[in-house]
C-alpha cells in the first residue's frame, strides 16, 4: 500500500515535470481536447461545458470553465450572448473574427498549449475551444469570492487610514496603485508552488531602490520550490537570511500604508496570493519598532511614544533578568529600603526568585496563548482566570510575591508595545535566555547574554542588509529618522542606510 | 555575496577611529590612576599621560601611514616585501603570539575582578570560560561584523566614562591637585612610559599593521586613526583626573581598582540603583569583550595569512584550548598583573619596533 502510494507520487512528480517542461500542444478537433481536458481534471462536476454551432460554418465549438471561479454574469452576457447573436456569415479565420469583433472583454488571449489551457481554466479563466483550430481563447473572467476590505486587525493605529490587505492580490495591489501614481512603480510576477501555482509579486519603485536589493529578492524567490505557500510566513522562511535566529528578518504588514511609505524608502515589498500580510524586505533591527503613529504625529509626539518604545522593549526583555540578578547575587546593588520591602514581601514565598519568575513567567505565556487561540466569546473568561486567580490567589497562597506580580504584569504590557507582532514573539523568547543566564551568573550573565545577541545581530542580514544599521555600520545622519522622529524640515532626504539611488524625499517650496 | 553586500562588508576608515578605543580602552585604565599616582604628586601625571599620548600619537601616525600604502595585502605580503619572508613570518608569529597572549590576558583579569566585584562563590574557571564562549562566538562571525560590534559597544563605554566623570564630580576636592610640578624627573619618565603602555593597550594599536590594509581606499585613515588615539587620551585624562581629585594622590595609589572605588562611592539619584559600581563594571565587561574579541581576531587573521589553506573556524577551534590554558595560568591576580605587565611592555616594544623596522626599511628600499 505505501509502495503504491510512494509509486503514485513518484508518477504524479513525473506528469507535473513532464507538464512544466514539454507543453502538450492542442489537438486538431473539439472531441479531442474536450476528452483530454476532462480526463487531465478528473471529469469534475463543476468543469461546465458548453458546446455549440457557430455562423454558417456550422463549426462546433465548446465553452469551459470551472464553476465558482468565473463572474456567470459575464460569461453570459459578453460571450455566450454575443457568440450566439452573431451568426453571420464570415470568410476570414472565425477565431480571428470572434477574438476582434465579438467577445467582449477585455483580458484575452491566444494560447496553443495544453498547460495554459488548464492552468487558465483552474484560475478561473474561460477557454473557448473552436473545432479543426489549435489555438484556444482565453477569457479573463476570474472572479471568485473575496471579502472586503476592513481595518487592519494585527496593526491598530489611532490616526491613519482605516483599510487593509485582504486575500485578494489584484486589489492589494490595486491599494498600493491608488496611492503611488508613479509610473516607475513596479509589480514583477513570480509564480510560486508547484501545485497551486500562486502568483507572488515583487512591488517596488525603480528610481529610488537599490536594484541590487531587488535582484536579491527575485533570485531567492525563485528558489522556492513547494507545493503550495500557505502563507506570507512560509515565504517569508524560504527568503529569509538565517533560520538561526529568533528575529525576524523580513518585516510583513496588513497595512497598505506601511506597505506605501516602506516603498518610498527603498524597500521591496512582497504580496502574496491568498494572504492579507505582505512582506517587507529588506528591515532593520530598530525598524521594527517604528509604528506609523510615529509619522502621523507631530514629530515632538512621534520621537516621544519612539522613545517610550525602546523602553518598553528593554522592559520587556530585561526586567525580569534584572530581578533574579539583583535578588539573587547583588541586593547590595539596590537602596536599603527597597531591598527590604523585596524581602518582606517574598516573606513566605517557598521558592528562590529564578523560580518564581518562572513559574509566573511560564503562567503568563499560557495565558496569552490561550488568549489568542480562544474564541471571542469566552475570551473575556481569560481575563478573569489571569487576573482574579493568578493575580490575587497566588499571591494570597503564598506561592508568589505580589512585587513579581507586579513585575510580570509590567513585562507582559511593555512587551505588547512592540509594532511587530514576530518581533514581540522574539522578545518574549530572548526574555526567557536572559532569566536563565541572570539565574547562573548574575548580572555578569545578563551583560554575557546580552554581548551574544549583540554579536548576533552585527552578523545578521536581512536580504544582505546588515540587521544593525543604521548603529553598525554608522549612518549617523539617518539617526534623525530611524533613530529618533525629528521635524519634517530635517528629514528632506531619504534614509540612505539602504544605498538608495534617489536620496531627496521632499523638497523645500520657497 | 552581491556588490550591496560587499559594500556593507567592507572596513573605512571611520571603522578604524572606532576600533582604536575600542582595542586600547580595556582592564589597563582600571587600575592605570594606581600606577601613575605611585611615582607622581598631586595631578601631575596629566603630564605624563599627555607626552606618552603624543609618542603613542606618532606611533600610530606611522604605524598607519605604513599601512595604508599596501592596500588590500596581508600583513606577511607587504613585509616579505620590506623585509625578506622569514623575517616576515617571524614577526607574524610574535603577533599571533601577542594576540593569544593578549586575549587570555584580558579573560583573566575580567574574570578576576567579576570574582571580585559581582560574585564571590563561582569559580573563576567557569567565568572565563563562559566570557571566551561569548569571544570564540564573536570571532568565528565575519570580521566586518566584529568592527560593527564595536560601534555597537563604544557609546556605552563613552557614556559610562561621562558619567563616571560627571556623578562623583561633587567628591572632587581641588586640594588634592596641589601641589603642582613637584614631580622630580625620574617619577615623569616612569609615568609617561605607564602611560604609552596603557594607552597604547598594551601593544593592541600594532594590530593596525594588520586591519588597515583592509581598507579598500585609505584616504583619511591616518586622520581617523589619529582621532581615534586623541579619544583614548582624552579618556584616561578624564579617568585619571577625577580619581585623583576625589581620593587624592596617596589613597589612589593605594587602591587596586581606584576606576571601580570611585564607581563604588556614586550614588545614582532617584534611590533606584544604590551602587553605581556594578552597572559600571558590568558596562565595562563590554570594553573588554571587544579588546579581547579583537586581539583573538588578529592571531586568527595572523595565522590565516600564514596557512591559507586552514579554514577560519579550524584555527578559533584550536586556538580557543590554548588562549583557555593560558588564562589559567596565573595563581591570583598578583601572577595575572604581572603577566600583563610583561605582556604589554613586550607588545608595544614589538609594535613600535615593527613600525620602525619596516618603516625605515621602506623609506631606504623605497618599495611600493
Amino acid at each position: 500500500m505505501k509502495r503504491q502510494s510512494k509509486i503514485n507520487h513518484k508518477k504524479n512528480e513525473e506528469l507535473s515535470q513532464d507538464n512544466s517542461s514539454f507543453p502538450i500542444e492542442i489537438s486538431h478537433y473539439l472531441e479531442d481536447n474536450i476528452n483530454i481536458i476532462k480526463k487531465m481534471l478528473g471529469n469534475p462536476s463543476d468543469l461546465i461545458i458548453r458546446e455549440l454551432t457557430l455562423g454558417n460554418q456550422r463549426k462546433k465549438a465548446a465553452i469551459i470553465y470551472i464553476n465558482g471561479l468565473i463572474d456567470n454574469q459575464l460569461v453570459q452576457n459578453n460571450v455566450l450572448k454575443e457568440i450566439l447573436s452573431n451568426q453571420t456569415e464570415t470568410k476570414t479565420d472565425l477565431l480571428d473574427y470572434l477574438y476582434q469583433k465579438i467577445i467582449a472583454i477585455t483580458d484575452i488571449s491566444k494560447v496553443k498549449t495544453l498547460d495554459d489551457v488548464s492552468f487558465g481554466i483552474l484560475s478561473g479563466n474561460t477557454a473557448l475551444y473552436i473545432n479543426e483550430t489549435d489555438t484556444v481563447l482565453l477569457m479573463g473572467t476570474a472572479s471568485g469570492e473575496h471579502r472586503s476590505i476592513e481595518e487592519p486587525q494585527s496593526e491598530r493605529l489611532i490616526r491613519g487610514p482605516k483599510a487593509g490587505f485582504i486575500e485578494d492580490i489584484n486589489t492589494n495591489i490595486s491599494l498600493i496603485r491608488q496611492d503611488i501614481k508613479d509610473p516607475n512603480l513596479r509589480f514583477e510576477t513570480h509564480h510560486i508552488g508547484r501545485r497551486s501555482k500562486q502568483k507572488i509579486v515583487v512591488s517596488f519603485i525603480a528610481g529610488i531602490v537599490n536594484m541590487n536589493i531587488v535582484n536579491e529578492v527575485n533570485r531567492r524567490l525563485k528558489s522556492i520550490d513547494t507545493d503550495y505557500a500557505f502563507s506570507s510566513g512560509e515565504v517569508e522562511q524560504w527568503i529569509q537570511d538565517s533560520f538561526l535566529s529568533p528575529f525576524p528578518q523580513i518585516g510583513d504588514t496588513e497595512r497598505p500604508d506601511r506597505a506605501i511609505q516602506s516603498l518610498l524608502k527603498g524597500k521591496v515589498v512582497i504580496l502574496l496570493e491568498g494572504t492579507p500580510f505582505v512582506l517587507i524586505a529588506p528591515i532593520t533591527l530598530v525598524e521594527t519598532f517604528h509604528s506609523l503613529e510615529d509619522d502621523n504625529q507631530r514629530w515632538l509626539n512621534g520621537t516621544s511614544l519612539r522613545l517610550l518604545r525602546y523602553l518598553t522593549a528593554f522592559i520587556a526583555i530585561f526586567l525580569p533578568s534584572l530581578y533574579i540578578a539583583l535578588v539573587t547575587y547583588h541586593p547590595e546593588m539596590l537602596p536599603a529600603k527597597l531591598i527590604f520591602s523585596i524581602a518582606a514581601s517574598r516573606e513566605g514565598v517557598p521558592f528562590p526568585a529564578f523560580v518564581e519568575v518562572v513559574i509566573m513567567a511560564i503562567t503568563f505565556e499560557i495565558l496569552h496563548e490561550a488568549g489568542i487561540r480562544l474564541p471571542k466569546i469566552i475570551g473575556s473568561t481569560i481575563g478573569i482566570v489571569g487576573g482574579l486567580v493568578i493575580g490575587e490567589s497566588a499571591v494570597s497562597a503564598g506561592i508568589v510575591s505580589p512585587i513579581m506580580v507586579i513585575i510580570t504584569a509590567l513585562t507582559a504590557i511593555a512587551s505588547f508595545t512592540t509594532p511587530q507582532y514576530s518581533m514581540a514573539i522574539s522578545l518574549r523568547l530572548l526574555r526567557f535566555c536572559f532569566m536563565i543566564a541572570a539565574a547562573v551568573f548574575g548580572l555578569y550573565g545578563v551583560i554575557l547574554v546580552y554581548i551574544v545577541i549583540n554579536i548576533h545581530i552585527v552578523n545578521l542580514k536581512s536580504i544582505g542588509v546588515p540587521y544593525s544599521l543604521p548603529f553598525a555600520p554608522l549612518f549617523i545622519k539617518d539617526w534623525k529618522g530611524l533613530v529618533i522622529r525629528s521635524p519634517l524640515m530635517m528629514l528632506m532626504n531619504r534614509p540612505n542606510y539602504l544605498k538608495v539611488t534617489d536620496k531627496r524625499k521632499r523638497r523645500q517650496t520657497k | 555575496m552581491n556588490k550591496l553586500e560587499l559594500s556593507y562588508e567592507a572596513i573605512h576608515d571611520r571603522d578604524i577611529l572606532i576600533a582604536i578605543p575600542s582595542m586600547a580602552i580595556a582592564i589597563g585604565i582600571l587600575y592605570m590612576p594606581r600606577k601613575l599616582a605611585q611615582p607622581t604628586i598631586g595631578l601631575d601625571a596629566v603630564l605624563s599621560i599627555l607626552l606618552g599620548g603624543i609618542i603613542i600619537i606618532l606611533f600610530t601616525w606611522l604605524t598607519v601611514r605604513l599601512a595604508s600604502k599596501f592596500p588590500g595585502q596581508s600583513f606577511i605580503t607587504y613585509a616579505s616585501k620590506l623585509a625578506s619572508k622569514p623575517v616576515a613570518i617571524g614577526i607574524t608569529l610574535l603577533f599571533v603570539l601577542h594576540g593569544i597572549f593578549i586575549t587570555s590576558f584580558e579573560i583573566r583579569a575580567i574574570s578576576n575582578i567579576s570574582h571580585l566585584y559581582l560574585f564571590d562563590k563561582t569559580p573563576i574557571e567557569i567565568i572565563s570560560f563562559v566570557f571566551l564562549l561569548a569571544v570564540v562566538y564573536a570571532v568565528s562571525g565575519s570580521r566586518a561584523a566584529i568592527f560593527r560590534l564595536n560601534a555597537l559597544f563604544l557609546p556605552f563605554i563613552i557614556v559610562a566614562i561621562i558619567a563616571l566623570a560627571l556623578l562623583s564630580f561633587r567628591f572632587t576636592e581641588i586640594n588634592n591637585a596641589l601641589p603642582v610640578f613637584q614631580t622630580n624627573l625620574d617619577g615623569y619618565f616612569v609615568t609617561t612610559y605607564r602611560s604609552m603602555l596603557t594607552i597604547s593597550g598594551f601593544g593592541v594599536l600594532g594590530y593596525l599593521l594588520f586591519y588597515v590594509p583592509l581598507i579598500k581606499s585609505p584616504t583619511q585613515t591616518s586622520k581617523a586613526s589619529i582621532i581615534g588615539v586623541l579619544w583614548v587620551i582624552a579618556s584616561h585624562l578624564i579617568v585619571l583626573i577625577i580619581t585623583i581629585l576625589v581620593f587624592g594622590n596617596i589613597a589612589t595609589s593605594n587602591l587596586i581598582f581606584p576606576v571601580i572605588e570611585l564607581a563604588r562611592d556614586i550614588e545614582l539619584p532617584g534611590e533606584f540603583f544604590n551602587r553605581f559600581d556594578s552597572l559600571f563594571f558590568a558596562i565595562w565587561i563590554m570594553a573588554i569583550f571587544n579588546t579581547s574579541a579583537m586581539s583573538f581576531d588578529v592571531a586568527v587573521l595572523a595565522l590565516q595569512s600564514l596557512f591559507k589553506k586552514v579554514t577560519k573556524l579550524k584555527i578559533v577551534f584550536i586556538l580557543s584550548p590554548i588562549i583557555y590554558f593560558i588564562s589559567s595560568l596565573p595563581k591570583n591576580s598578583y601572577e595575572t598583573g604581572l603577566s600583563g605587565r610583561v605582556i604589554g611592555y613586550l607588545g608595544l616594544g614589538l609594535s613600535i619596533g615593527v613600525t620602525l623596522l619596516l618603516f625605515l626599511l621602506r623609506m631606504i628600499r623605497g618599495v611600493k
